[in-house]
């Protein structure tokens, strides 16, 4: 008998573990406030949330004091607060930070609705941090908003989006492989990225160049941080660039690599050198045309003569132009043509 | 606050009442609504640093009394290998007309928009929107040139048009043409596209044309479909590796070897802590076809996200770069501010040919975040690369704002991150 039940018993206590880690059963010890309970038992909003028919913008929130609960609760079973231990704490936190960051007042909202707060709060009896507050996309149910979404005017609601920090979750989506997918959904309304994140935000990647550390560094101890460079991307820098050839053209300039390859001599004929032997003998000229932008991140600007010493018209390195290739430049004066076709080259 | 009372005074005199506005605000300041300063100053110290230590000091500007202008800069200072180093990441005034009609930024910035690639310049920007969905810009500077090394005839115009077509459809058309030296390194015409015919549904795609040596620089499209905790996007990609250099590159004359990429992502919320991403994507590379692909799987250990378990595993497998590769993370709260984070990774490649069987990479990190709004952190991290067999690398950063101010990088959410909306 025994034996036959420590099975069940093992696995439901199993199952009971996983639904908590998963977020199927909350077993936190404070417990989220029973709205349904009040409302099925006929308590209407306004009764415990008085204020709110006249709150405006700013002020205190509209949560229920001790007196408001004992009205019914005449005996509250000890002498704490109601709400140290009936509400979770991130509720207040999450009206207090939408009182400070949104430009909004229940009283007209009320009467548009007539006094039937579900109808925006559909979500209240589901205790979820981000059921608190209604999605935007529950405003746009009324208000349309079309011109000032086009128009990025968006502080008619909130006071600083940069401030805010919150992530949309109803639009504007940032989930997915959002690392690649940002570039391709910026380009339509990089304005529209510019009203919640910062310049210097855009720039901690794309200013290449100017940078003080790769940005997972400033944000050390924060290892939820995707980032294309992040983890051991020195070790397989070389292997990422192959899978995707110009990849990393789309942000560094050429020349980029010299530093750092100077700086560990993975550069000339040292022995560290990532060109295999005989390469100069042919194999170069396979991998160039592959990858051309691999060739530019080391050998770019000044480290072109080398090219040109063999490859200049009438040299021993052959024509080095791909099939089919086609230039608007003047041979003989732009550059980089005059450097194998100009006067003397 | 006091720097606009004293804005009309001396300069001398604003600067120092300035100063003291933001000593005196500094126990206030979680508690002003809109900040019109703010400043915040991190610190970065590494053993490995090519630039350690560096110090880091932000500055957001605005006045509730003239909101249509905005100021931010970025600069920072560090010890370079040999003498002191430093850069200005961001410097930009920002003037936008309250209902958004207009709105230009000048001084340091990233551009980018529409079909052109980012680019960091020191220029101006400017774009006009009418109330039937027309948008117009126009950019010009010079190309940053890092550590304010000398510059060359660089400098870059152009700009774009755009039209909004019933609400759900934005197209748009640009235009940019770059000189290096005074030469010809770029000149493209591109398009993108933006639409979202439904709530569930949204399309954006993007391509740029080569003017000089004619053909398709780049082009990126992407379609997301949303249902319930599903979310499945259809991406596809064309690259010339050739056309993204500069026009004045010997390399940019090889030809045209172009890379296409078609792939796949599909993201599960498969319960209300644990979110699931997988990604697959067949290429065409110049060397030949292959493809890669990643499965990632986030738990969060609590409603807020403070804590968190995640697994990514990997595979690319396209010629000439084939390797697996598993990432760990870990983010636990210790309570009072504190919280233990560690990250693992390790990558086989197929074919090591010297370079070492795996490179395991490790990462382990503590910090601690004070309500007055300071930070500290510490980590060590340690590797083992093609390079070197053993590496190791301590750092230490020290984070101060002022006033609410958001992090110096996209996507970092601290120990407190704040709720969707």
């Amino acid at each position: 008998m025994r034996t036959g039940l420590t099975g069940p018993m093992g696995l439901s206590v199993a199952l009971a573990a996983c639904a908590g880690v998963l977020g199927l059963r909350h077993d936190v010890p404070s417990y989220p406030f029973e709205h349904r309970a009040h409302v099925l038992r006929g308590v209407n909003c306004v009764e415990c949330h008085a204020d709110v028919s006249s709150a405006g913008e700013t002020g205190p929130l509209h949560f229920p004091t001790d007196a408001v609960c004992r009205r019914c609760h005449e005996k509250p079973h000890d002498e704490r607060s109601c709400q140290g231990c009936h509400g979770e704490p991130y509720v207040r936190q999450v009206a207090e930070l939408a009182r400070a960051q949104l430009r909004f007042e229940h009283p007209s909202h009320m009467v548009a609705v007539h006094g039937d707060c579900v109808r925006c709060h559909s979500a209240v009896t589901e205790a979820r941090p981000d059921s608190v507050l209604p999605k935007m996309a529950t405003c746009f149910g009324c208000h349309q908003h079309r011109d000032q979404w086009t128009q990025r005017d968006c502080d008619g609601c909130h006071v600083d989006l940069r401030d805010e920090g919150a992530a949309p979750d109803d639009h504007l989506v940032h989930d997915g492989d959002f690392l690649r997918e940002h570039g391709v959904r910026a380009a339509s309304a990089r304005d529209l990225c510019a009203s919640c994140h910062t310049e210097r935000q855009c720039a901690s990647c794309h200013g290449a160049g100017t940078v003080p550390a790769l940005p997972w560094k400033l944000a050390v101890g924060d290892v939820s941080l995707s980032g294309l460079h992040r983890a051991g991307f020195a070790a397989r820098h070389v292997d990422e660039a192959r899978a995707d050839p110009g990849i990393c053209t789309t942000c560094h300039t050429e020349s980029s690599c010299v530093d750092c390859h100077t700086r560990e001599s993975v550069a000339g004929t040292t022995a560290r050198s990532p060109h295999p032997p005989g390469w100069a003998s042919g194999e170069h000229g396979v991998q160039a045309r592959l990858d051309p932008s691999s060739c530019a991140s080391c050998h770019g600007g000044a480290g072109e003569q080398l090219c040109v010493g063999c490859h200049r018209v009438g040299g021993p390195g052959g024509n080095p132009h791909g099939a089919g290739f086609t230039s608007h430049k003047d041979t003989h004066h732009d550059m980089p043509c005059r450097l194998c076709h100009g006067v003397g080259g | 606050m006091s720097c606009k009372i004293t804005a009309n005074g001396h300069p001398r005199r604003r600067l120092v009442a300035c100063a003291a506005a933001i000593a005196s605000t500094v126990p206030l300041a979680s508690r002003v609504r809109a900040d019109p300063l703010r400043l915040r100053a991190d610190a970065l110290a590494e053993t490995q640093g090519a630039s350690s230590p560096t110090g880091l000091i932000v500055l957001q500007g605005e006045d509730a009394r003239r909101p249509w202008v905005n100021a931010e800069g970025l600069v920072w200072a560090g010890a370079g290998a040999s003498s002191a180093t430093g850069d200005v990441l961001v410097l930009t005034l920002r003037l936008h007309e309250p209902h958004g009609y207009a709105d230009a930024r000048a001084g340091r910035f990233v551009l980018a928009t529409g079909a052109v690639h980012p680019v960091q310049i020191d220029g101006a920007h400017v774009i006009a929107r009418a109330p039937w969905g027309s948008t117009v810009e126009t950019f010009g500077g010079l190309p940053v040139v890092p550590r304010f090394g000398t510059r060359s005839y660089d400098w870059l115009v152009g700009g774009r048009v755009a039209q909004r077509v019933a609400s759900a459809l934005t197209l748009g058309v640009s235009y940019v043409q770059r000189r290096e030296d005074g030469e010809l390194s770029n000149e493209e015409v591109g398009a993108d596209l933006a639409a979202a015919p439904a709530r569930w549904l949204d399309v954006a795609a993007f391509g740029a044309y080569d003017v000089t040596s004619p053909g398709l620089a780049e082009a990126r499209a992407s379609a997301a479909v949303r249902w319930t905790d599903w979310r499945f996007e259809l991406f596809a990609s064309q690259l010339s590796p050739g056309r993204l250099l500069p026009a004045t590159s010997l390399f940019s004359v090889l030809g045209d070897v172009p890379s296409q990429t078609l792939g796949a992502t599909v993201r599960w919320r498969a319960a209300p802590r644990l979110d699931l991403l997988a990604s697959g994507a067949g290429q065409d590379v110049a060397a030949g076809l292959g493809g890669n692909g990643w499965l990632r799987a986030t738990l969060r250990l609590d409603d807020r996200g403070d804590g968190s378990l995640g697994l990514e595993l990997r595979r690319v497998d396209v010629p000439d770069a084939e390797w697996s590769g598993v990432r760990a993370i870990a983010a636990l709260p210790l309570g009072k501010g504190l919280r233990y984070s560690s990250e693992i990774e390790i990558v086989v490649p197929d074919h090591p040919d010297g370079r070492g069987v795996a490179w395991p990479w490790g990462l382990s990190a503590l910090s601690w975040r004070s309500r007055g709004g300071w930070e500290v952190a510490g980590a060590v991290e340690a590797s083992s690369t093609p390079l070197h067999r053993y590496e190791a690398d301590a750092l230490v950063r020290l984070s101060c704002a002022l006033g609410s101010i958001s992090s110096n990088v996209p996507g970092s959410g601290g120990q407190q991150p704040a709720p969707s909306r």
